[in-house]
């Protein structure tokens, strides 16, 4: 047997290397894991909790399960727009479902549109491949694993999240679009109300008129409003993404200086992401937008004080941190 | 003013981040990891209580197999939905797994499975040719040599299938899948032959 059939680091075969160089378009191209569902009940918790749950049904059948319950429990409608999409083999047709586990798959020529529950609709464009997480009182969560999805939620915040590969959007009552590519890169561009992006800690509030990409391991960026010039888009996505804080120096001395007044929601962002050496630069252009309030000092905001992050925050005139924390804390993720 | 590039546009436009990516992607990060056997069911532990991190490693070093598996059975364009389902699956059953070891032939075993489902709750239809108008560009040739390969008997098919398409050695494929490198060496070796022989190779 020819050693480069077994080694591919052996001198090579060019009758093998000709059929490799047909074939290798075809490999795997998908390079970011799925979300995980929320986690599968192990079976000492499902031994221990059997007896509650018995008693919980019997609870739920002397009260009676209402109409609206036994539909929700149905899943969510589904109707195609165009094309062909499926809800896993079975196409959608005018009416189908999304059921809990499901996955909403559209084609190049298909688009759907989802009712999410009775806070909204989602509408899932062409390549594009969901996945309804949970579905439940005050709480909806689907996956975007690729694809587009443009969503119109009227429900109070953090009611519908979207997981993607590399960021949890959460819906502060708005309307936004959300975009994840094959290798898990995503781009969410809100267009009414606010989303707060999330990734281990790692947070990006994106309000009306603004965009924020998710990097997969990163988390998202920073968001910056849709009007600014593309080298202050490019500065930042150096800042975000470009590594050594060395080599992005000039990256960030040009969105410093070129920020405009409203882009102080994008400084506040970036004061705590930069490294403590150049904190103080980023803190002094924000001042220089936005006055501190009454009550933060220079020093809390290089320490990253929370409170008076969330001070400073509110005096941008965007709107109240506040409710995001309590939600927060009465939501962990 | 100037026009505002539209949603796909700008994540298209943002190509540098890319090489980063890749080179640091997931499928491409086909050594076997730190702490070995271990390590792995170390990995298989977390990722079965939710660590998405976890389950992340697992994804990278099986999708190749599962893919590869998968391209050997169903229409190229079912592939990769049928590769995220088969990542859900296994993670939804990850305390059925006994040997942490096996991982990669248990989750060859499901891709097979859940090609099987595919083909037989396919509904009746017209075939189409796996290359539309539309899709990703892919030579006839290509094609035509996968068909080829989808032909063969299912160890050889499997066996080509991971070290043409997805560029894994032998040694890989003999960790991936669970074979004894003298299997994968007797795949390899009579998979090459057939293979000649159905594309009439000198």
């Amino acid at each position: 047997m020819s050693d480069y059939l077994w080694d591919p680091n052996a001198e090579p075969d060019p009758e093998i290397e000709r059929l490799e160089r047909l074939l290798r378009p075809l490999a795997a191209r998908t390079h970011t894991a799925p979300v995980l569902p929320a986690r599968p009940m192990r079976w000492m918790t499902a031994r221990f909790l059997a007896p509650a749950l018995g008693v919980a049904a019997a609870v739920l059948l002397m009260v009676g399960v209402t109409w609206q319950s036994a539909s929700r429990s149905f899943g969510w409608a589904v109707e195609s727009i165009s094309g062909d999409p499926r809800v896993g083999s079975t196409s959608v047709g005018s009416g189908g479902h999304l059921g809990v586990g499901q996955m909403l798959v559209t084609d190049s020529s298909s688009r759907a549109r989802i009712d999410v529950s009775s806070i909204g609709q989602v509408t899932i464009d062409v390549n594009s491949r969901v996945r309804l997480i949970e579905s439940r009182d005050g709480r909806h969560r689907l996956a975007l694993d690729r694809g587009t999805l443009r969503a119109m939620i009227v429900a109070p915040p953090g009611e519908f999240v979207v997981d993607t590969p590399s960021a949890r959007a959460t819906d502060l009552g708005c309307a936004y679009t959300l975009h994840v590519d094959d290798d898990g890169l995503g781009l969410l561009s809100v267009q009414s109300g606010w989303v707060a992006f999330e990734f281990k800690g790692r947070e990006s509030f994106v309000p009306a008129g603004a965009s924020c990409r998710t990097v997969p391991r990163d988390g998202p960026g920073t968001p910056r409003y849709d009007d600014v010039d593309q080298p202050f888009q490019d500065s930042l996505d150096e800042v975000d993404y470009g590594g050594d804080p060395k080599q992005t120096e000039p990256s960030l001395e040009y969105v410093l200086q070129h920020a405009r007044p409203r882009d102080a929601m994008t400084l506040w962002h970036l004061v705590s992401r930069v490294d403590a050496a150049r904190r103080g630069a980023v803190v002094d252009a924000l001042a220089a937008r936005v006055p501190m309030p009454n009550g933060v000092t220079r020093d809390e905001a290089m320490r990253l004080d929370r409170a008076s992050l969330d001070a400073w925050w509110n005096a941008l005139g965007l709107d109240d941190a506040s409710w995001w924390r309590v939600w927060k804390r009465a939501y962990p993720q | 003013m100037k026009a505002v590039p539209s949603f796909v546009e700008q994540v298209l436009a943002f190509p540098r981040l890319r090489p980063a990516l890749k080179s640091g992607g997931a499928a491409e990060e086909a050594a076997p990891r730190p702490g070995g056997a271990s390590g792995l069911a170390a990995t298989i532990r977390a990722a079965a209580d939710g660590d998405q991190d976890a389950f992340g490693r697992l994804y990278a070093d099986h999708v190749r197999l599962v893919h590869a598996i998968l391209l050997g059975r169903v229409p190229r364009a079912d592939v990769d939905d049928l590769a995220q389902d088969v990542f859900l699956t296994a993670y939804s059953r990850l305390d059925a797994l006994r040997d942490p070891s096996a991982f990669g032939s248990w989750i060859g075993a499901i891709a097979r499975n859940r090609a099987t489902d595919f083909l037989r709750q396919r509904r009746p239809q017209v075939e189409l040719p796996d290359e539309l108008p539309g899709g990703d560009a892919i030579a006839a040739e290509s094609l035509a040599v996968l068909d080829a390969i989808r032909r063969l008997p299912e160890a050889y098919r499997d066996t080509l299938l991971l070290r043409l398409v997805e560029g894994m050695s032998g040694n890989e494929i003999a960790e991936r899948t669970g074979l004894t490198s003298a299997s994968v060496r007797v795949n390899l070796h009579r998979g090459m032959k057939l293979l000649r022989e159905k594309l009439e190779l000198p």
